[in-house]
C-alpha cells in the first residue's frame, strides 16, 4: 500500500524477520512474494507489448498489394491478415488459407466494402504497383487506387497517373492551409458574432418574461432589436465570405479511379494524404508514421471519431482529472484534519472512518447516480432557474465537466482522506509540543507545522485519486461525458473556463470506438493506440504529482522533520 | 407488418437493385440565417453515429451551432427529453405508450416521432459458417425460452438446423444486445414474439460488440443493424414463415418491405401544438431529412428515406 508512505519513515521496518529463525518456510515465503512480483510485473508488462503492438502498428504505412483472381477481378489494397479458414482449423481437414484485404473505397459508388476476405487459392497473379495511390481522406475513409486527373472549372490541369499524382502532391499542402483558415474564420470571426447573437436573443427573452412594462422595456428592446440586427448583418457578410471561401476551397475536382475501373470525382480539398506507399523508403515511412502519430494526438476527430485526431479526448480527461484534484485535496484534507485533530476519538468518529473506508468500495456507478440526481438535476436545475431561465436548453441542468468532476471528486476523497489522516498521525508528538511551547496556538502549529510535514502524503492521495479518477468512465457516462463535443472547455470567449459544456474523454472513446463503432473491423487497432495514450497521460499526470512530491519531501527532510 | 404498408406502394418505382442509391427528389439543404445555440442528444447507440455525423453535417453548414452527442441506449431517451436535458431523443424502437404517459404528464402534450432512416436487423453468423437462411419461427426458437413462434422444438444446436459434421455437435453461441438497447427491444417484439430471451444469450454493450463477438467466434449468431455489418460475418435470409422463400437484406427487399426485420429509426422531439417548433430543433431535422442528411444515412451503413417518407416527415413538423 503506497498509502504507508507517509509513516514508514523513521518506525522500524516491519515484515517477516530476516533471521533464519523460521528457516525453510521463511525462504519459501520469500520466494513466493517475489513470485507475486514477477508475476505482476509480467502481467503489466505483457500488457504494454501488446498495446503497443496492437496500436502501434496502427500508424505504420502497409504495402498496397494488387492481386489478380481466378474470377478475373482485380482488388487492390492492405493486406491485414493471413490465416487458415476457421472452418478448416476446427475440423481438421485439410487447411484452406485465407487473407484480410483492406480495400478501403467505402462509399457505394466505389464498391462500397472495407474488407473483403479472399481465398489464397483463388489469387492468380500478386505484385505490388509501384505507383499505387493510398488516398486519405476527411471523408469515406481511405482510398486505394489511382487518381486520373485533376480538374479546375472547365479545364484539365493535371492528367494521367503521374502528373495527377505529382500535382495533388503539390496541392494537398496548400489545401490544407486553406482548410485550416476557413476553420479559423468559422470558430473565430464567425463563432463571435454567434455568441453575439445568442447573447441578445437570450436577452430579449430575458426582457420579454420581466413583469415590467414601462415604456423603458420598450426602448429597451428596441435597442436590443437594433443590435441584433448589426451583427445579423455582419454574419450575412461573413457567411458570403465563407461561401467564397469554400468555392475556392473546392475548385480543383480530382477525378479517382478504382482498381475495377469505378470512377469518382471529388475535391482536392477532400485529401488529407496522398501517398505511394509502394514507393516509399524507410526514412518516408517512418516521416508517415510520425505525421499520423501527430494527428492522431494533436487533431480533431471526424468520421463519428472513427478517423482523425483524438484531441479532444485528451483535453477533457487532463482537465477533468486536474479539476477533479482542485476539488478533492482540500475536501479530503480538510475532513482527515478534522477527524485526527479536533474531533474526539470515540465510537463515533470510528464510525465515521467505517464509512469512509466503505465510501471507498462503492461502486463507481452508485457515485454517478448520485452525481446525476444530485448535481445535474438537483443542483444544475436550481442553478438554471435562477440564473438562466431566459435559456431554452438547460446550461447547468445537464451534464458537464463540473459535475463530472465533483462526482469523481467523491469517488476519490476517501482514498485523499486515508492519505491525509496517515500522514498526520506520522507528524511525532514532539514536533507539535515543540511548537506549542514556543507559544503557537493549535491552529498555528497545524497551518504551519503540522500540515507542511504532512503534504507529501496529501499528495500520496491526490496521485492515487488521479490515477483512479482518469480510469474511470462508468459513473462519467451520465453526468457529462459525451462521444461528441464540438468545443473544448475552454475559450477565449468569457469566463474562458466553461464549467457547464460536455466534454469528450479517453476512457469514453475507447469504449465507443470498440463497441460502437459502425467500420470496427477498422477502428478495432485504435482502440489499442487510444487505450496505450490512457495509460501515457495517467502516468504524465502522475509523474508530475510525485516530482512535487519529492520536491516537498526534500524540503522538510532538511528542516529535520 | 407495418412497414410493407407504408412502404409497398411509395417504393416499387424507384428502381433500386442492390445496391443502396440515393432517392435524388431529396431536397437540397439550404441554411437559413441566425441559427446558433445548443442542441443536446441523447438516446440510442444504434443512431449514435449517425447523429455524430449528422452533427458534424450539421455545424459545417452553421460554424457556431454546438452539439452534444450521448448514446447509451433507447432507453435513456424519454428521460432526457423530460427531464429537458436533451432536445433530441434519437430512438431506434418507438416510445412505449408507458413512456409517451410519463412525457405527456410532464408537458401536456405527446412527443413528436420523426422517422429519420431505415434500418434492418440482421441476424448474424460467422463469414464461414455455411448457413445461408432461416425462418423467423427457427429464430424464435433459438434465441426465445417459450417459443411464441410454434416451433415445435427447441434450437440449440447446430445440427438441429440441418447442418452436418464438425458442426452437427456444436452448440449455437449466441450473442445480443443489452435491455437498455432499441434493437433488443425491437427484436424481442418482432422476432420473439414479446417472449423472453434465454439466458444463454451474451448480452453485449454495444451494436459493434455483436458483430465482433460473432467474428471471433465460429459457432456463433446473434442479431444487430445492419450498418454494423463487416467482411467477418454474413447476414442470413430470412423468411417469414416455414416453406417460404428467404429474404436478403438487399436494400430493394427491405424497401418494398418483404424482409421481416425492418425498421424505422426515429428522432423524438418536444413540440407544443399550435407553436412554432424550436428554429434550431426544426433547422437540424430538415437538415437530417435532406439529400445531404440521407446521404450520410448511407454513410453508416442504414438505408436512406425517400423522398415521399422524408416529405411526410417534414410535414409533420411543419418545416416543409
Amino acid at each position: 500500500m503506497p498509502i504507508s508512505d507517509g509513516q514508514s519513515r523513521g518506525t522500524p521496518p516491519r515484515g517477516l524477520p530476516t533471521s533464519n529463525r523460521r528457516g525453510a518456510l521463511g525462504r519459501a515465503l520469500t520466494s513466493l512474494a517475489g513470485g507475486a512480483l514477477a508475476f505482476n510485473l509480467i502481467m503489466v508488462l505483457g500488457l504494454l507489448l501488446l498495446l503497443l503492438w496492437q496500436g502501434g502498428a496502427y500508424f505504420w504505412p502497409r504495402d498496397l498489394a494488387w492481386f489478380e483472381l481466378a474470377d478475373g477481378r482485380q482488388v487492390l489494397g492492405e493486406i491485414h491478415e493471413h490465416r487458415e479458414l476457421r472452418t478448416t482449423a476446427a475440423s481438421g481437414a485439410e487447411p484452406i488459407y485465407e487473407v484480410r484485404l483492406k480495400t478501403g473505397n467505402r462509399e457505394p459508388e466505389l464498391g462500397g466494402q472495407d474488407f473483403v476476405w479472399i481465398r489464397e487459392a483463388d489469387i492468380k497473379r500478386s505484385e505490388r504497383p509501384h505507383d499505387a495511390v493510398l488516398l486519405e481522406r476527411r471523408s469515406w475513409g481511405p482510398f486505394f487506387g489511382y487518381p486520373v486527373a485533376i480538374r479546375r472549372g472547365d479545364g484539365v490541369i493535371a492528367e494521367g497517373r503521374d502528373g495527377t499524382f505529382r500535382k495533388l502532391e503539390q496541392l494537398v499542402p496548400e489545401k490544407a492551409e486553406h482548410f485550416e483558415k476557413i476553420r479559423k474564420l468559422e470558430k473565430g470571426e464567425i463563432g463571435d458574432v454567434n455568441y453575439e447573437i445568442e447573447r441578445l436573443r437570450l436577452s430579449r427573452r430575458k426582457l420579454s418574461m420581466s413583469t415590467d412594462s414601462s415604456p423603458d422595456k420598450a426602448r429597451a428592446d428596441a435597442e436590443l432589436q437594433r443590435a441584433t440586427q448589426v451583427q445579423e448583418s455582419r454574419f450575412g457578410a461573413l457567411a458570403d465570405r465563407l461561401r467564397d471561401e469554400r468555392q475556392s476551397l473546392e475548385a480543383e475536382i480530382l477525378v479517382i479511379e478504382s482498381i475495377d475501373g469505378r470512377r469518382k470525382t471529388m475535391p482536392v480539398s477532400e485529401v488529407v494524404r496522398a501517398v505511394r506507399p509502394n514507393e516509399l523508403s524507410t526514412a518516408g515511412k517512418i516521416g508517415l508514421y510520425a505525421s499520423r502519430l501527430w494527428e492522431f494526438v494533436s487533431d480533431e476527430p471526424r468520421e463519428s471519431n472513427t478517423e482523425g485526431g483524438i484531441f479532444p479526448a485528451i483535453f477533457g480527461t487532463v482537465l477533468m482529472v486536474l479539476l477533479m484534484s482542485v476539488i478533492v485535496v482540500p475536501l479530503g484534507v480538510l475532513a482527515a484534519l478534522y477527524l485526527r485533530e479536533y474531533a474526539k476519538q470515540g465510537p463515533l468518529v470510528r464510525a465515521v472512518r467505517i464509512a469512509v473506508n466503505n465510501l471507498a468500495g462503492t461502486p463507481s456507478i452508485v457515485f454517478g447516480v448520485f452525481g446525476l440526481g444530485f448535481f445535474v438535476y438537483f443542483l444544475g436545475g436550481s442553478i438554471d432557474r435562477w440564473f438562466y431561465s431566459e435559456h431554452t436548453s438547460p446550461v447547468f441542468g445537464t451534464g458537464g465537466i463540473l459535475w463530472a468532476s465533483l462526482t469523481l471528486a467523491l469517488l476519490t476523497v476517501p482514498v485523499v482522506i486515508v492519505a491525509a489522516e496517515e500522514g498526520l498521525a506520522a507528524v511525532p508528538r514532539a514536533v507539535r509540543e515543540g511548537s506549542l511551547a514556543l507559544g503557537a496556538t493549535k491552529w498555528e502549529t497545524l497551518r504551519k507545522v503540522v500540515i507542511p510535514a504532512s503534504s507529501p502524503a496529501i499528495l500520496t492521495g491526490m496521485i492515487l485519486a488521479m490515477g483512479r479518477a482518469a480510469g474511470e468512465v462508468a459513473p462519467l457516462m451520465i453526468v457529462g461525458m459525451v462521444k461528441l463535443a464540438p468545443d473544448l472547455p475552454i475559450s477565449l470567449e468569457w469566463p474562458f473556463l466553461h464549467f457547464e459544456r460536455k466534454f469528450m474523454h479517453i476512457g469514453f472513446h475507447i469504449y465507443d470506438v470498440g463497441f460502437q463503432s459502425p467500420n470496427v473491423e477498422a477502428t478495432k487497432p485504435l482502440v489499442s493506440a487510444t487505450a496505450l495514450l490512457l495509460i501515457v497521460v495517467v502516468t504524465i499526470l502522475n509523474l508530475a504529482a510525485i516530482r512535487v512530491r519529492n520536491r516537498l519531501r526534500a524540503k522538510y527532510a532538511t528542516t529535520g522533520l | 407488418m407495418k412497414l410493407s404498408a407504408c412502404f409497398g406502394l411509395l417504393l416499387m418505382n424507384l428502381g433500386l437493385l442492390g445496391q443502396v442509391k440515393l432517392d435524388q427528389e431529396l431536397p437540397l439543404y439550404a441554411p437559413t440565417s441566425g441559427i446558433s445555440g445548443n442542441l443536446n442528444s441523447v438516446g440510442s447507440d444504434t443512431l449514435n453515429n449517425l447523429m455524430t455525423l449528422w452533427a458534424e453535417g450539421f455545424q459545417k453548414a452553421y460554424p457556431n451551432v454546438k452539439i452534444q452527442v450521448e448514446g447509451k441506449g433507447s432507453s435513456t431517451a424519454p428521460p432526457a427529453l423530460i427531464a429537458g436535458t436533451a432536445q433530441l431523443g434519437p430512438m431506434s424502437r418507438e416510445m412505449k405508450a408507458t413512456e409517451i404517459d410519463e412525457f405527456e404528464k410532464k408537458f401536456g402534450y405527446r412527443p413528436l416521432a420523426v422517422k429519420v432512416a431505415i434500418d434492418a436487423l440482421a441476424v448474424y453468423v460467422h463469414k464461414d459458417c455455411p448457413l445461408e437462411s432461416l425462418s423467423m419461427q427457427k429464430v424464435d426458437a433459438i434465441f426465445s425460452k417459450g417459443r411464441k413462434g410454434g416451433y415445435a422444438e427447441d434450437l440449440a444446436s447446430w445440427g438441429q438446423l440441418g447442418l452436418t459434421g464438425d458442426w452437427a455437435e456444436r452448440p449455437l453461441s449466441l450473442y445480443g444486445r443489452n435491455s437498455a438497447s432499441g434493437t433488443y427491444g425491437y427484436f424481442k417484439e418482432h422476432a420473439i414474439w414479446k417472449g423472453d430471451f434465454k439466458d444463454s444469450v451474451k448480452e453485449q454493450p454495444g451494436s459493434a460488440a455483436v458483430v465482433q463477438g460473432i467474428a471471433s467466434d465460429l459457432y456463433a449468431m446473434g442479431y444487430s443493424g445492419i450498418g454494423y455489418r463487416t467482411s467477418e460475418v454474413k447476414a442470413l435470409k430470412l423468411s417469414p414463415k416455414e416453406g417460404v422463400a428467404a429474404i436478403s437484406t438487399d436494400p430493394e427487399n427491405v424497401y418494398a418491405g418483404k424482409y421481416p426485420l425492418a425498421r424505422f429509426l426515429y428522432v423524438y422531439v418536444k413540440r407544443a401544438p399550435n407553436s412554432p417548433m424550436d428554429p434550431l430543433t426544426r433547422e437540424f431535422l430538415r437538415f437530417v431529412l435532406s439529400k445531404e442528411g440521407q446521404e450520410i444515412v448511407i454513410k453508416d451503413g442504414y438505408l436512406p428515406m425517400t423522398s415521399k417518407l422524408a416529405a411526410q416527415a417534414l410535414d409533420h413538423f411543419g418545416a416543409n
